[in-house]
């Protein structure tokens, strides 16, 4: 392993990847060779423990039985919170965004404990958000996130956020975490509701993580299928809205 | 028994209805009829089963051709009644249920979602449970709810045989507390699905097929019927020791000997003669459309559905081996799933050096996605239209795999058809 390797962990993609968002770490990986980086993935499954020395941790969606096996198995391994102490990068999604806080809903609506690893804590929307979701990012977004967010959500999660966490993003069309913003930032963490998968349909993400990790800017890299999925997505979103 | 005054009311109110949407081009009309019927008569369907429905089959995948193999396996006793179109819900269950003699025996496909109420309605014989894996996450419930509401279903019907996949966790959940099942070795390639226990949320530990859970000692229950899959070749074992060449069947790949094991299985609880069953599956070639050759525009295409993660891991086994092209429709209407993020699910690494043509409403998902999998891929509106940019490679081939999702397809099979009859 070389100095500049970067190290990337895929938290439980055998109980959280229900809604592709595997395609992060592969929208990662192609976006590091883009700018020459070299990525080094590693996939933890549940009951191994989670390295502390990577840079970069990702975490996906899932179903409600999964989310609650995923929090209790992280929170009693202590691999993730840690890593995020000492300064580590993480991506959150959908259930894994909600997990990441201080609890979510499990199967039947009751609260179950998150792994408290930014502060912000879900309950359940009056109805499942289920479709295409844009948001602008917030002014709280980190410097490299610029253009309109892209993804489709599917969740029943209301989250709210505390006084350490900041919104990502405000929604243009769609529900995020029902209160008019979508997703949240503290530190070099960043958690959303956008599937599609998120990182693929807006590079952007993936760059400023990728950027948070080397510490250093990246040059701006467009590819021609990216930018007119993009185009296509946000153009139907807002003839339909 | 004849159906009451208010089902025969009722299904001749929708048969118009359906004629009249035949008329306007807008497809069968079996769903807009059905629909109406069961609005006049909403117990249409329990009356016009009548104890005669031998099975009902129900799986994410394999539904359509499972159901055309037991029911051509079936007619060894007769006429049987059937969807020839794949029509699965309650509307389309309602129209194949009219369209018979009142004492044919029927074998019904039906959507996982409408099991529950399906099953509460006609009383089968038998019911077939093949898999359940992710496909169409907006409309459908998440795996493991479906497998719940199976579950509940089958607790209410203890007179029900089952015949299930002891390879799948997540169909042995729903099925192993009903008092009369009959476990099939029907293997499972797309295992990303049951991970976890559906009960305790434990990850499974798995050995070969056998698995079993940790946390709550829920193990893979001891298979009666065996799928016998060797270097491309299928077989079933039958409880007897006796063995069941399924070779002979044309339509291909390891996912069909399995439906047709599992489809046998349910013969045996039938009674039927079981060589004879095997021989009737032989005869099945192309079940509504899929595997069929069809001349689209300027290109001739060989016709395959695939509408989620654990069908597409499968059917790359079937195509021709690279560098031959393929064409990919992808679309996401309501009946292909709004959300095609599945795409990113599904192995298509395994596609490289070949060049994939990318179509239909979400080509441009489909290309973002074989991007970040180093597949040479070409993004094209039309490709069937005379003159198409298509790679070289296409012109020289007397058939290219065409793989659709399931509005993509039915429009090829729909464009086909119109221009075969010009």
């Amino acid at each position: 392993m070389t100095e500049s390797m970067i190290r990337i962990v895929s938290i439980y993609p055998t109980l959280l990847g229900t809604y592709g968002d595997g395609g992060n770490v592969l929208a990662l990986r192609h976006r590091a060779h883009l700018h020459g980086l070299d990525v080094e993935i590693h996939d933890v499954t549940p009951g191994e423990s989670v390295p502390t020395n990577a840079d970069l941790y990702v975490i996906g969606g899932g179903e409600d039985t999964a989310q609650v096996a995923a929090a209790n198995a992280l929170r009693t391994d202590g691999g993730l919170a840690g890593a995020v102490d000492r300064g580590a990068t993480l991506l959150a999604i959908c259930a894994g965004y909600q997990l990441i806080g201080t609890e979510f809903p499990d199967a039947v609506g009751n609260p179950a404990p998150g792994v408290g690893i930014i502060d912000i804590r879900t309950d359940r929307l009056s109805q499942r958000a289920v479709g295409e979701l844009v948001a602008q990012p917030a002014r709280y977004a980190p410097s490299g996130v610029a253009d309109f967010l892209t993804g489709y959500e599917n969740h029943a999660g209301a989250t709210h956020l505390g006084a350490d966490a900041q919104p990502f993003a405000v929604v243009e069309s769609g529900i995020g975490n029902g209160d008019g913003t979508e997703g949240a930032v503290a530190g070099h963490v960043i958690g959303s509701y956008l599937h599609g998968p998120c990182l693929a349909r807006n590079p952007q993400i993936a760059d400023q993580l990728l950027s948070w990790v080397t510490d250093r800017e990246l040059t701006q890299i467009v590819e021609d299928d990216v930018v007119a999925l993009r185009a296509e997505r946000i153009d139907y979103v807002s003839r339909n809205s | 028994m004849s159906p009451t005054l208010r089902t025969r009311f009722a299904i001749s109110v929708g048969r118009a209805a359906a004629r009249a949407s035949q008329l306007a081009g807008r497809g069968e009309g079996m769903v807009v009829g059905g629909k109406i019927t069961l609005k006049l008569a909403p117990r249409a369907i329990a009356d016009l089963a009548n104890g005669r429905v031998a099975a009902l089959v129900s799986a994410t995948n394999g539904k359509t051709s499972t159901t055309r193999l037991l029911a051509n396996a079936v007619e060894q006793l007769g006429p049987v009644l059937t969807a020839q179109t794949g029509a699965n819900m309650t509307s389309g269950v309602v129209t194949v249920l009219a369209n018979g003699g009142e004492d044919t025996v029927a074998v019904l496909e039906v959507d996982e979602a409408y099991l529950p109420m399906v099953t509460a309605d006609t009383n089968p014989r038998v019911i077939l449970l093949g898999n359940l894996s992710r496909d169409q996450l907006d409309r459908m419930s998440e795996v493991a709810m479906t497998a719940r509401k199976w579950r509940k279903m089958l607790a209410q019907h203890p007179e029900v045989i089952v015949v299930a996949n002891a390879d799948d966790p997540v169909v042995t959940y729903a099925a192993e507390q009903a008092p009369k099942v009959v476990w099939v070795a029907g293997g499972q390639v797309w295992t990303a699905d049951s991970a976890v226990c559906p009960e305790c949320g434990t990850l499974l530990t798995r050995d070969g097929a056998s698995w079993h859970c940790t946390g709550c000692q829920r193990a893979r229950p001891d298979p009666t019927w065996f799928l016998e899959w060797v270097d491309g070749v299928g077989a079933a074992l039958a409880p007897d020791g006796k063995r069941y060449d399924l070779s002979g069947l044309l339509l291909p790949g390891r996912f069909n000997a399995s439906n047709a094991t599992m489809a046998l299985a349910v013969c045996g609880q039938l009674g039927l003669n079981l060589p004879e069953s095997v021989d009737r599956m032989c005869r099945v070639d192309a079940v509504s459309g899929r595997y069929a050759v069809v001349d689209v525009g300027a290109v001739r295409i060989r016709l395959l559905l695939a509408k989620n993660p654990a069908g597409w891991t499968e059917l790359i086994d079937v195509m021709p081996p690279a560098p031959a092209p393929v064409i990919v429709t992808i679309n996401s209407n309501s009946a292909d799933g709004r959300d095609p993020s599945w795409l990113w699910d599904v192995p298509f690494e395994r596609l490289r050096g070949r060049t994939v043509i990318a179509t239909g409403d979400r080509r441009r998902d489909l290309a973002v996605r074989l991007l970040h999998a180093d597949v040479d891929h070409v993004v094209i509106a039309d490709p069937y239209a005379v003159g198409a940019p298509l790679p070289t490679a296409t012109r020289n081939l007397d058939v290219i795999d065409n793989a659709a999702t399931y509005t993509g397809f039915h429009a090829l099979r729909t464009r086909a058809a119109r221009e075969a009859g010009r």
